[in-house]
């Protein structure tokens, strides 16, 4: 038995020998998952360390949930245990004082809350938590991903512009993947086991854990209620980075009732 | 051959106390294509993991984890603890043959019992209580 390289001319020469040790990698698959480009985040602990000296927890918790805002898009290395929740929890506590870092170590809070659930309930993660409160049954929602969404063509400008940022750069902001994943199951009635495997086959970050049950929680099958937005959300939020006109993205238009009714029909809420 | 050191994708750095648990032992990181494809790892993943694996003391192999794992014939693999039941499945495997000690990294916050686990901030509410200290310690 020999040992795999370790030394490549460059980034390509490795990517060719990744391709050549993965001839399983589009089973299951309707997507031809190895014929995309390669993420331009790179894996290891020194492009992790160029990421930890930029983070600045105090200003992520003034604007994270902008698409522009000050994120650290350090969840791929701290997925693959190449930056831990503890150190970057006592680098938060260096740049600003607990007050100030408190959102950014709260969000490190979700992380260790998955892995936890994860450890105590692994049946949780692909089967339903607890019934949608949409007004539907599981079995209102469709098994399988809508082959415009695999190919990122469906109605919504905004929407196509987070599946192509999610396939080529293998990373989506957390908001993007709360406007997709709602997209997705609310607006499209697809199961969100489906969304959770589209996302799982592409985030570098994948991890059956938070996707999954954060997925759960934007259908309601882990939560009170269902996760959806509108358009001037939309906006706010995401403006700066995606196509969100009106005419190009007419499904999320209107008030919060409006959409409410509209999605959720048979729903006592709404 | 005494000890191995098994590094799995959630464990992928060179300070996490597993390698603290089994100074100067061969690490060993199994390149499973069949496990990668069924946990739904695409291309951009993989290479993401390979190139962590390149700055890391660690040799890869390719091939089904158990066997590659058991041909090194160790008295005992060290490796990171995971929730990953899949990880767990092939620990409990090896255990037949030898001993296999799974370390954890360290914690996020340590609490003297475990958290509600319903809801996001029953949880929260226990474990703020030091996560705002320096290693989360009561």
């Amino acid at each position: 038995m020999h040992s795999e390289p370790k030394q490549f001319t460059d980034r390509a020469a490795l990517i060719a020998h990744v391709k050549t040790l993965s001839p399983c990698i589009n089973e299951g698959s309707d997507e031809e998952l190895d014929n995309g480009a390669p993420s331009p985040i790179k894996g290891g602990r020194a492009a992790a360390e160029a990421a930890l000296a930029a983070v600045d927890p105090v200003g992520y918790g003034h604007s994270r949930n902008y698409l522009d805002g000050a994120v650290t898009r350090l969840s791929p290395y701290i997925r693959h245990g190449i930056v831990s929740l503890n150190e970057l929890r006592n680098l938060a506590l260096e740049r600003g004082d607990p007050k100030a870092v408190e959102k950014f170590i709260q969000e490190l809070g979700w992380r260790d809350f998955w892995q936890r659930i994860y450890a105590q309930n692994p049946d949780w993660l692909w089967h339903d938590i607890e019934p949608y409160k949409t007004g539907f049954d599981a079995s209102d929602y469709a098994d399988t991903l809508p082959a415009d969404i695999a190919a990122g063509e469906t109605d919504s400008a905004a929407i196509n512009h987070f599946i192509a940022v999610l396939k080529s750069s293998g990373y989506l902001h957390n908001h993007a993947r709360m406007y997709l994943a709602a997209y997705i199951v609310h607006w499209r009635r697809v199961k969100w086991q489906a969304g959770a495997v589209f996302f799982l086959r592409h985030l570098l970050d994948g991890d059956a854990a938070s996707n999954n049950l954060s997925f759960q929680w934007v259908a309601s099958t882990f939560a009170n209620k269902p996760y959806f937005f509108n358009l001037e959300n939309l906006q706010k939020f995401a403006g700066m980075e995606a196509p969100c006109d009106y005419h190009n993205n007419k499904c999320f238009g209107g008030s919060y009732d409006d959409l409410a009714l509209k999605l959720f029909p048979n729903s006592e809420a709404a | 051959m005494d000890k191995l050191i098994w590094l799995h994708e959630d464990c992928l750095r060179a300070t996490h106390n597993l390698f603290a648990a089994a100074p100067d032992t061969p690490a060993v990181f199994v390149w499973d294509d069949a496990y990668m494809s069924a946990m739904h790892f695409g291309l951009k993943r993989r290479v993401f993991i390979y190139e962590t694996l390149c700055e890391l003391p660690v040799d890869i192999y390719a091939g089904d984890t158990a066997r590659v794992l058991e041909s090194f014939g160790a008295a005992e693999i060290v490796t990171g603890k995971t929730p990953n039941p899949q990880l767990k499945a092939v620990m409990q495997e090896l255990r037949g043959g030898g001993k296999v000690s799974a370390i954890a990294d360290d914690p996020f916050v340590r609490m003297d019992s475990p958290p509600e686990l319903r809801r996001f901030f029953k949880y929260w509410n226990k474990a703020k209580k030091h996560a705002f200290v320096y290693d989360g310690r009561p």
